[in-house]
């Protein structure tokens, strides 16, 4: 099932975008392509058990793990996965 | 390879990973997505000294795709804009089922090389990429079946073992030819005697490929071509030029280093050079 918390947008503050881009109305930001993911819960991936941010604004365990992961402005991954 | 490869002059492969899977527009704007952006792209990295292309699909919302078609679109794009670059699929990626990691080797004709990935690498809080060694056999045999030079990814240095382990199990065309990652989380700590130490614990004879993340790109493209190897750079795996200032281009990535090489006196590789180098 997809996360409750997925649009699809093609604007929001000032960007604009030719086809609707996931869009997560938990963290009030588009998302990475990877995040779209388990946003779908595509290839097995469960927004449920996978996305920190669903885990964290439900209320749940998962939002308070580590996080020192990433070199992006907001924490997150930015590098290839070949 | 080593310094004295470096001393030697061994021409110089830059690979330019032009948009990748893990982010999109949504990070900069600047990062292409459709195949017509990435055929454009490819041509302005190879004309700016990119032998190498390294590809990955989308849909046309920018989420990834593994699918056979859509890479096929994107190498028909690339063939109709730029004049001889040489095309390498990403196999890797996500919790991506394995069926879906074959489909980018089987386009026509097939992609003179495609990426494979050395074993497991950690993704945000609660997602792995696998790549089990079953996956990494299976993907390797299907590349020898259809001719296709396999760029084998290094993310740390368990991972070197895995690339001793995968020679043991099966013959790889020489010269064996790895890439070197190096970045936060499952990577390889970015310092340089961890690129040394890697160095030294290739196999005998392997050529070895550059990959710094982020703020590392430039330091370790620069490091690669003094230690005898080669580089890749591009908005797949860094998408600032300086910090704070998103790169305007792929291609101003590859300028870049470019720029770098022909001060350090080493000579950047045409893609008829690239090809001799790797045995394709």
């Amino acid at each position: 099932m997809t996360c409750p918390y997925l649009a699809y947008r093609d604007e929001s503050d000032d960007r604009r975008f030719d086809e609707p881009r996931a869009y997560c109305t938990a963290a009030d930001r588009f998302v990475q392509p990877m995040r779209a993911d388990i946003c779908n819960d595509r290839y097995d991936l469960a927004h449920d058990r996978h996305c920190e941010i669903f885990l964290e604004h439900a209320g749940t365990d998962g939002g308070a793990t580590d996080r020192r992961t990433g070199n992006a402005a907001d924490g997150s991954e930015t590098g290839g996965d070949e | 390879m080593s310094y004295a490869d470096f001393l030697e002059g061994e021409p110089l492969i830059i690979t330019a990973a032009l948009t990748g899977g893990v982010h999109g527009k949504e990070t900069t704007p600047n990062l292409p997505e459709t195949p017509e952006e990435i055929g454009r792209v490819a041509a302005a990295v190879e004309a700016a000294g990119a032998a190498v292309v390294h590809v990955h699909a989308r849909r046309p919302n920018g989420e990834r795709t593994f699918e056979t078609e859509r890479f096929q679109e994107i190498d028909d794009a690339i063939r109709r804009r730029a004049d001889d670059v040489i095309i390498q699929h990403s196999t890797g990626g996500t919790g991506a089922p394995d069926d879906a990691r074959h489909l980018p080797l089987r386009t026509d004709p097939a992609p003179e090389m495609a990426s494979l990935d050395m074993g497991p690498l950690n993704r945000y809080d609660h997602l792995t990429s696998e790549n089990t060694r079953g996956l990494v056999d299976s993907l390797h045999a299907e590349m020898v079946d259809r001719g296709i030079k396999p760029e084998l990814e290094v993310f740390n240095d368990g991972h070197l073992n895995e690339v001793h382990g995968l020679l043991e199990r099966s013959d790889l065309a020489e010269p064996v030819y790895a890439t070197l990652i190096f970045g936060p989380g499952t990577l390889t700590p970015p310092r340089p005697r961890n690129f040394l130490n890697a160095i030294d614990n290739l196999p005998e004879g392997a050529l070895f490929n550059t990959l710094g993340f982020g703020r590392h790109q430039l330091p370790f493209a620069t490091m690669g071509t003094l230690f005898g190897g080669h580089v890749r750079v591009g908005l797949e795996d860094n998408v600032y030029y300086r910090q704070g200032e998103l790169a305007e281009s792929n291609a101003q990535l590859v300028e870049r280093v470019v720029r770098v090489a022909t001060e350090l006196g080493r000579e950047v590789a045409t893609p008829e050079q690239a090809r001799e180098i790797l045995g394709l």
